[in-house]
């Protein structure tokens, strides 16, 4: 049977969620919007039912796009005659308005299930239910009173289920309306809700105990939101949150590719040689790798995402930078997104799914990928070392660094940019109020910020990971095949030539993959869209380590060192010192200042990562997103090149 | 005087919401008229502030703020 979970934000929904179904659950999307739909699947009395997790809400009209969404259910629900049970989550401290919500489902003729959550903290706050009296009130409902993060109760709740779901009894508590209004009925809306306010508060009268007591001062929340301290404090937190992403991550990133290495030299011993061992050896299996060498990144961010999260200070955070990026169309959510973005945006656009506004999400996750990443250092430090002179400015600065400094600062500006111009031009789809409960602090719920990571680490490999998969499969296809006549002509051309009869074994190896990528399909392409990246100081070679790239960004080094490894004009093996010394016909440096700076502006904008587009499809449900993205950086990065090079 | 004005760790009652929309929203999310409110934090800079309705706290923009009248 389908289970319906409703409930206020904060109200312990999710943990109730989690306890139920452990990890047998899915994450998903709403149809047609990027609000989370979660389902999970739990059994009781050896019969499997389906719990469906709605977006928090506080009444069924939708005043946001969660609440659009759990009324457009709704709707079908009430129409449906499908045996069906909502279970309604209410937090014991604030029962009264738990009850409005619950009330309004009830009267919608839904069988209900309903859950006094957090009841440990009710009581320390000096509130008490007297459940008898409320059965009383409630008489068909079950009722299982819970502390979901401990998992008392839920006895409880699997009894209260199994009732509902055998007898299905609805009943209208309140007869207020049972009639779904028209989510713009604002005038109506607003009629039955001082209606039924004032009936819950007549029935609160005899359930709910309150002893009345003076709320503890906080001191905390004073600190936490100090226009110095408080930022200062934020900025602190990151600051180690992201150390601990970029370094931690590392070990693991490297283990994977480490390990992958080895299966793949021991898939190569035993499958005989030929184009079966190439596509396992260097097709599939650097491209499994190249998948799960993200799971690090993305397991440690959301562990500390989860963490701040479930312990109450996002929210505090969030309060504190909302007036800073809401002139850019975004909210005080995107900022942890943002700068997430720059340890890595795959992680950073999946954290999008925090910000509960449409527009504001739809902005944060269309700017991430200008967030300079940590695939785009290599490529930026490789270039900085071949065009940037090592030298001191007014014998302080570092020159080098100052570069590095300006392309970071550089992305950031424009991530701004585009989220203002974005914030102009996009219309707001839903009516919004920025309406933020912040919860109290609370002990961080282990089960809560493991059950996150999981669920993220799924989404990823098996959503996103497919797509990724099959397109580096593509791009290392591409550069591994081409017109098999010329590539055997071009091998024989390059062993009559003296560099390849003077070098050694490796040399000789490295000068044949050389040739053989430049006459691969990819080196077709790269020679043929010369024409159009010329105007930006780039030749064929640049050509082909860009498309190559665009799997990942750092493969631009890699790429580019096999090309250069044919070079006969410079004496030297190392990567650097070739590119300093290429020149072109007329004898002129080809890695100059402008060229150097072109690229690098280039890699600044170009959305040359797959990988965040197979993200930001899954995130948003279609390739439009992406496919804007992709076609928009690349015009800006094309323009902002040429610009670079005409100028230095 | 409205919510804006209200110092941290001050006290107000609401009085009047102007805006039909805010005023259901808060109605639903238990902030009716005649409550008792405490201002519990304010952002810097103009940014939002934050305030204590029974055991809830709620945070809201200042220019949603203006329209919730309190005395």
């Amino acid at each position: 049977m389908n289970i319906f979970l409703f409930g206020n934000p904060n109200c312990g929904k999710s943990t109730l969620f989690n306890l139920l179904t452990g990890l047998r659950q899915k994450v998903g999307n709403f149809p047609g919007v990027t609000v989370e739909k979660k389902t999970g699947v739990f059994s009781l009395h050896e019969e499997k039912h389906t719990l469906i997790d709605f977006p928090g809400v506080y009444s069924i009209y939708p005043k946001s796009q969660e609440e659009l969404v759990v009324y457009e259910a709704l709707k079908e629900i009430h129409s449906s005659v499908e045996p069906r049970v909502g279970v309604v989550v209410v937090d014991a401290s604030n029962f009264e308005r738990g009850l409005f919500l619950f009330s309004q489902l009830a009267d919608l003729g839904i069988p209900l299930v309903l859950v006094i959550n957090m009841i440990d903290l009710a009581e320390r706050n000096g509130i008490t239910i007297h459940l008898d009296a409320l059965k009383n009130e409630l008489k068909h409902t079950p009722i299982a009173v819970m502390n979901a993060r401990v998992g008392l109760g839920k006895d409880r709740l699997l009894n209260a289920l199994a009732k509902q779901i055998k007898e299905q009894k609805s009943e209208s508590y309140f007869a207020i309306n049972s009639t779904l209004y028209e989510s713009e009925a604002i005038a109506q809306q607003e009629a039955e809700a001082i209606n039924r306010q004032q009936s819950i508060k007549n029935m609160g009268e005899s359930v709910v105990g309150k002893k009345e007591r003076e709320v503890k001062k906080s001191k905390l929340d004073w600190w936490l939101t100090h226009p110095i301290i408080g930022y200062a404090l934020f900025a602190l937190i990151l600051l180690v949150m992201f150390q601990a992403v970029f370094t931690l991550s590392s070990y693991p990133m490297d283990a994977i590719e480490w390990l992958f290495q080895r299966i793949a030299v021991g898939c190569a011993a035993w499958i005989p040689a030929g184009v079966f061992q190439d596509l396992i050896c260097a097709g599939i299996l650097p491209g499994i790798s190249g998948v799960l060498v993200f799971i690090p990144q993305i397991a440690l961010l959301f562990f500390f995402i989860a963490l701040l999260e479930d312990s109450g200070y996002l929210a505090r955070a969030v309060f504190l930078m909302d007036r800073l990026v809401r002139p850019f169309g975004m909210n005080g959510r995107s900022v942890v997104p943002l700068l997430s973005s720059m340890a890595c945006a795959i992680p950073g656009i999946m954290a999008t799914r925090g910000i509960p506004n449409s527009k504001e999400r739809l902005i944060t996750l269309f700017v991430a990928p200008l967030m300079s990443c940590s695939a785009r250092i290599p490529v930026y430090t490789l270039l900085i070392s071949v065009v940037i002179p090592k030298q001191r400015l007014f014998g302080i600065v570092q020159l080098q660094g100052l570069v590095l400094f300006a392309l970071y600062i550089l992305g950031i500006i424009s991530a701004l940019g585009i989220a203002f111009i974005l914030h102009r031009i996009l219309k707001q789809t839903t009516r919004s109020l920025y309406l933020m409960e912040i919860p109290d602090f609370k002990p961080p719920h282990w089960r809560n910020i493991f059950t996150t990571i999981i669920e993220k680490i799924k989404v990823f490999t098996l959503e996103a990971g497919g797509i990724i998969l099959a397109l580096s499969i593509v791009i290392w296809g591409l550069s591994n095949y081409g017109p098999t006549e010329e590539r055997a002509e071009a091998i024989t051309q390059l062993k009559t030539e003296n560099v390849y009869k003077k070098g050694n074994a490796l040399e000789k190896t490295q000068l044949e993959s050389a040739v053989l990528l430049e006459h691969s399909f990819l080196g077709k392409f790269g020679k043929t869209i010369e024409p159009a990246i010329a105007p930006l100081g780039y030749d064929w070679k640049i050509g082909i380590a860009i498309s190559s790239s665009f799997l990942a960004r750092e493969v631009f080094v890699g790429t580019l060192s096999t090309i250069y490894a044919h070079d006969e004009a410079s004496g030297s093996f190392r990567l650097r010192e070739k590119l300093m010394h290429e020149m072109h016909a007329d004898g002129t440096k080809k890695f100059t200042l402008a060229s150097g700076i072109s690229l690098m502006v280039f890699y600044v904008f170009a959305l040359q990562c797959l990988s965040t587009m197979a993200v930001a499809r899954r995130e948003t449900g279609s390739w439009k997103i992406p496919l804007a993205q992709l076609f928009l950086y690349g015009a800006l990065a094309y323009v902002s090149a040429l610009i670079c090079f005409h100028f230095f | 005087m409205n919510l804006t004005l209200v110092p941290i760790s001050g006290k107000a009652k609401i009085k009047e919401i102007n805006h039909p929309f805010l005023r259901t929203k808060l109605l639903e999310m238990g902030v009716t008229l005649g409550n008792e409110v405490t201002i519990t934090m304010r952002a810097p800079f103009g940014g939002p502030i934050a305030f204590r309705c029974g055991n809830s706290i709620i945070s809201i923009r200042l220019e949603d703020a203006h329209h919730i009248m309190v005395n």
